[in-house]
């Protein structure tokens, strides 16, 4: 024990300072090391062309489930217990609810500004808030009508140009084939029903200085009526849609059509590969023919997660996602939605006909409906509560008890609480 | 020489470990419950501070969220399963117990099955098994012109039922079992010979001596049946009126995780934790603790 | 009446065949299933094979998917259920043998506790032990699963049971006389004596944490340290984004059952001494 001297501990303390010091100058022994949890399919090419591409920041892709199926519950952990990851797909609707546990990197201080014009602008504004930039935009999910042309041929119909003739449709459909539907509503995927509420024109919330929430206004009660009547008169069906019971529904041609988003091409070729080239793609039913709008389902982000020792460098690891072309293309065959990157339409991946589609170029419809998608929505942090809320009201009504039109109501109080729940403020529309 | 420590030598490890992972939790649990939020700045993204919530979060889980009626369906849901997971227990018991059964290895042995797959493995096996047109069951009822959808609206309740009774019953016939061979031959010899039947011998000797186990067995389904998380969670995606409140347990998971919403889950986890002791006390003191497995008699 | 007559015998067997039809169709299916790919598990019928099963083919991508990570799974579910249980057993007996056969102030009060613990729910637990393990920087851990899997209060009741009632006082006197140790009086006499016991608690414990799904859920996000009920559940969450999943899921359920099946038929026998001990010592 005495021949460790003063000396010898002296010098073991400088190596130590040394060693510690080197850690925090920069003088890495490796490449910087960086986790992204994301679920869009086919996102590991992306990743992959990153790391051969640039060998001195690798990135480490864990596919997770789906945001709203338990993918939030870990990133909220994560973040929570710092261990989470540097990058996250985050969903344009639940960057508040990120915004509000203080989770997401404020970009803006990492210089993202100069990448703001590659950007589609409404996307852009999904991720800010006072000021700051909390997200980088990755794709959105313009709607359209998706409809297996060989049975509509069959049944003598066209693809339905309104809301009207969907309903008639419909009935043709049911007339023929008792077993079959013309589509479904899923009565536990509220975010489908707000997109086609926002495509009739709704503005349910707002994001000033003040949130504010407006679930049951006239237009949304306008759609949720046509559901209702279609319910009552069994003109379609109301089984969960994008599960295996609804694929072997499509697999059997028993589901004609999906109003779907854009995103959803991958769904149907992964799931329904027998139906291949039977499909055709065609806008959106309209309630205005003279006022064409269109639906957004989905749109998600590429989020830097409080608690990443690289900031600057995952921040550019998401603009490169995002926007350069190998990337987009690589993301684009594995169908990760409509880019949020400005004009990369043209000469892109979706530029091009399609066999699982007849051959017909049926990006061209959503390039269409994306130039009509409202773009003033905003959304609010309690978001995931609300969707579950409306989930449970739906279900309630396709087994009988309630309405889709009687849900609204609820959701809005539900809404109302959730938010106050939070310690947030909310301005709601003057009673009736 | 025995030391006055010895004792507590002995209980340390496991009375640390104890306190740290059930003591500490539920007191953790209970302080947490009493905690709210205060928000500040533009939108209320400035900055947050705890603050003193006082009964509030207990409030807002009994009137303000679905957190009652997911009790409520827990305990229909209970009031069903134990009896008839204790009565087919029982039933499958005497039944092999019985003389003519043959091959009561076997049986025993396949109905002992199912308990050794965990809960979530099950569910995924019988998610595959309620699918239209992927189920062997189905199909077999397809010829009989039974239409079924197990999965599809409130109906899949008892889905769940079905997987829980799968798992657990054979377990549970078991230990009935284990309690019935235990029963000496000469008490069945000494009836006998005293002019009891078949049927005195099933109702006066083999039910009273075989309760210390019913009884041990459904205090542990009581506890179990207040917990459902797994099997729901699994069949979520495929059965709609699976909700993100079905279950107690489901509620406080996605109040706390989900939603971020940590005062409120933990108050939904006290209430809970309440009705479990509530439920358990109460039965044993129904049977009069005479269950008490070990206990002299 | 007669109930060893042939009639009753094939009534009593017909209904336990058809309750064993029952119980074993799940396993019936899994075996068939595994055969297919998604394509034909969605197509063709769940009633028989196909002309073309892929059983092996289907095997090895199981294995192999993503770096092996199944292994993996099956590692760390034999660590926590496995190494769990045998810590918990230990710390158990040493509780029960404590409060069995030594008297100390306060013993029945913590005996009492310790029987609140059997009552309260896992879930109950396990959202307070994840903000305990994330503030302690311990969250998504080896640690953040096992340390709460080695407390058993049902296991300390059954050892104090059993050791009140099978380990005779004389004997361990007899034993300090010549002059053991207190430690070595446990592990070399008392050990033995209640190891049917022991076997219970182990069992019990064993598939109390492969079963207990929520702990993990709560406290990990790391694939690598999944079990496997929370890995195949993984899988299944993303079959419809990653469709070769579903008939990895249904391969990966396959290859647990088998060995569960197995070791649930080589115990049984341990079950059911086991189990009784504690009721008939009476």
């Amino acid at each position: 024990m005495r021949r460790l001297s003063v000396r010898r501990v002296a010098a073991l303390l400088v190596v130590l300072a040394l060693l510690a010091t080197g850690c925090g100058t920069g003088r890495r022994t490796g490449p910087i090391q960086l986790t992204f949890w994301s679920w869009v399919p086919g996102i590991d090419k992306s990743v992959n062309l990153w790391n051969r591409t640039h060998p001195g920041v690798q990135v480490h892709l864990d596919q997770v489930t789906a945001g709203i199926d338990g993918g939030y519950a870990k990133m909220f952990s994560g973040v929570r217990a710092g261990s989470g990851p540097d990058l996250a797909q985050v969903e344009y609707w639940a960057i508040p609810a990120f915004m509000l546990e203080h989770g997401l990197v404020d970009l803006n201080r990492y210089g993202v500004r100069k990448y703001q014009d590659r950007f589609v602008p409404w996307q852009w504004h999904q991720g800010e808030f006072n000021g700051g930039v909390y997200a980088v935009p990755q794709a959105s999910g313009p709607m359209a009508l998706y409809y297996r042309a060989d049975l509509f041929k069959k049944y003598g119909l066209q693809p339905p140009k309104t809301w009207a003739d969907y309903a008639k449709a419909a009935a043709v459909i049911k007339q023929k084939d008792p077993t079959a539907r013309i589509g479904t509503f899923p009565p536990a995927n509220s975010q489908w029903f707000i997109a086609l509420a926002w495509q009739a024109g709704a503005h349910w919330f707002g994001a000033t200085d003040k949130w504010s929430v407006n679930i049951d206004d006239p237009a949304t009660r306008k759609v949720a009526a046509y559901w209702d009547d279609l319910r009552r008169r069994d003109l379609i069906s109301t089984m969960q849609d994008v599960q295996t019971g609804w694929y072997k529904a499509v697999h059997d041609g028993k589901i004609v059509s999906w109003v779907g988003p854009q995103w959803g091409d991958a769904l149907l070729k992964g799931n329904a590969p027998n139906t291949a080239g039977k499909w055709r793609v065609a806008p959106m039913p309209q309630w205005d023919p003279e006022h064409e709008t269109a639906a957004n389902w989905g749109g998600s982000s590429t989020a830097v997660l409080r608690g990443s020792d690289h900031p600057t460098e995952a921040m550019e690891f998401a603009v490169w996602l995002n926007t350069d072309r190998h990337s987009i293309n690589d993301l684009i065959e594995g169908g990760y939605g409509w880019p949020a990157a400005a004009n990369v339409f043209k000469g892109s991946a979706l530029d091009r006909p399609d066999p699982f589609f007849g051959g017909q170029r049926y990006n061209d419809v959503f390039a269409d409906a994306d130039r009509h998608i409202d773009t003033r929505w905003r959304w609010i942090p309690t978001t995931m509560s609300l969707i579950d809320t409306l989930n449970s009201g739906f279900t309630g009504a396709v087994t009988g008890n309630g309405s889709f039109a009687g849900t609204l109501g609820t959701a809005q109080s539900a809404a109302v609480r959730d938010m106050r729940r939070k310690g947030l403020q909310v301005v709601t529309p003057p009673e009736r | 020489m025995r030391s006055r420590r010895t004792p507590w030598l002995f209980l340390a490890p496991f009375a640390v470990l104890f306190l740290a992972f059930f003591v500490v939790p539920i007191g953790y649990a209970i302080w947490q419950s009493f905690i709210g939020v205060r928000r500040t700045g533009a939108l209320g993204l400035g900055g947050s501070q705890t603050t003193f919530a006082g009964l509030r979060n207990y409030a807002d889980a009994l009137a303000q969220t679905a957190f009652v009626p997911s009790v409520l369906r827990i305990l229909l849901f209970g009031v069903v399963v134990v009896p008839v997971m204790i009565i087919a227990a029982t039933a499958l018991a005497l039944l092999l117990d019985a003389a003519s059964a043959r091959w009561p290895r076997f049986f025993r042995t396949a109905y002992f099955l199912p308990y050794g797959i965990p809960g979530v493995l099950a569910s995924i096996i019988w998610t595959f098994l309620y699918l239209p047109g992927m189920s062997p069951i189905l199909e077999v009822f397809g010829w009989f012109g039974i239409q079924a959808e197990p999965l599809a609206g409130d109906g899949v309740l008892w889905a769940i039922a079905n997987i829980t009774i799968w798992e657990f019953a054979g377990y549970n016939m078991l230990v009935v079992v284990a309690q019935l061979q235990a029963v000496p031959a000469e008490l069945y010899d000494a009836a006998r010979v005293d002019g009891a039947n078949a049927w005195h011998m099933v109702w006066r000797i083999k039910f009273p001596l075989i309760r210390p186990a019913v009884v041990l067995t459904t205090v542990f389904t009581i506890i179990g049946t207040i917990q459902l998380f797994s099997e729901p969670i699994v069949l979520k995606r495929s059965a709609p009126a699976i909700t993100n409140d079905y279950t107690p347990n489901i509620s406080a998971y996605n109040q706390a995780f989900l939603y971020n919403n940590y005062g409120l889950a933990a108050a939904e986890a006290v209430l809970l934790a309440l009705v479990a002791f509530v439920l358990s006390f109460g039965f044993l003191r129904l049977v009069g603790r005479g269950g008490r497995a070990g206990g002299a008699r | 009446m007669n109930r060893t007559g042939p009639g009753w015998r094939i009534l009593v067997t017909a209904i336990l065949a058809i309750v064993a039809v029952y119980f074993l169709v799940p396993v019936y299916w899994l075996i068939i299933a595994s055969t297919k790919t998604t394509d034909e598990l969605l197509g063709t019928s769940p009633l028989w094979f196909t002309g073309d099963p892929h059983l092996w083919s289907n095997l090895s991508q199981v294995f192999s998917y993503n770096g092996h990570i199944y292994l993996r799974w099956v590692g760390n579910t034999i660590l926590y259920s496995g190494v769990g249980a045998l810590a918990a057993t230990l710390l158990a007996a040493a509780a029960g043998y404590a409060m069995a056969k030594f008297e100390f102030r306060g013993r029945e009060a913590v005996f009492n506790i310790v029987l609140g613990g059997v009552l309260v729910p896992a879930t109950v637990l396990a959202l307070p032990l994840y903000l305990m393990f994330s503030s302690a920087g311990l969250a998504d851990t080896y640690w953040s699963v096992l340390l709460p899997s080695v407390v058993s209060p049902f296991g300390v009741y059954l050892c104090r049971i059993y050791c009140e009632a099978s380990v005779p006082d004389d004997l361990l006197e007899a034993a300090r006389v010549d002059g053991a140790g207190e430690l070595r009086i446990f592990f070399t006499v008392v050990l033995r004596i209640i190891s049917p016991a022991l076997v219970t608690v182990f069992l019990f414990q064993l598939i109390g944490i492969w079963n207990n799904y929520f702990l993990p859920l709560v406290m990990l996000s790391d694939p690598n340290l999944y079990p496997l009920p929370l890995g195949l559940m993984s899988w299944m969450s993303i079959t419809d984004r990653v469709p070769v999943l579903y008939q990895l899921t249904v391969g990966g359920s396959l290859v647990s059952v088998v060995p569960l099946a197995i070791a649930i038929v080589v115990l049984q026998r341990f079950w059911r001494t086991g189990l009784t001990a504690g009721s008939v010592k009476a």
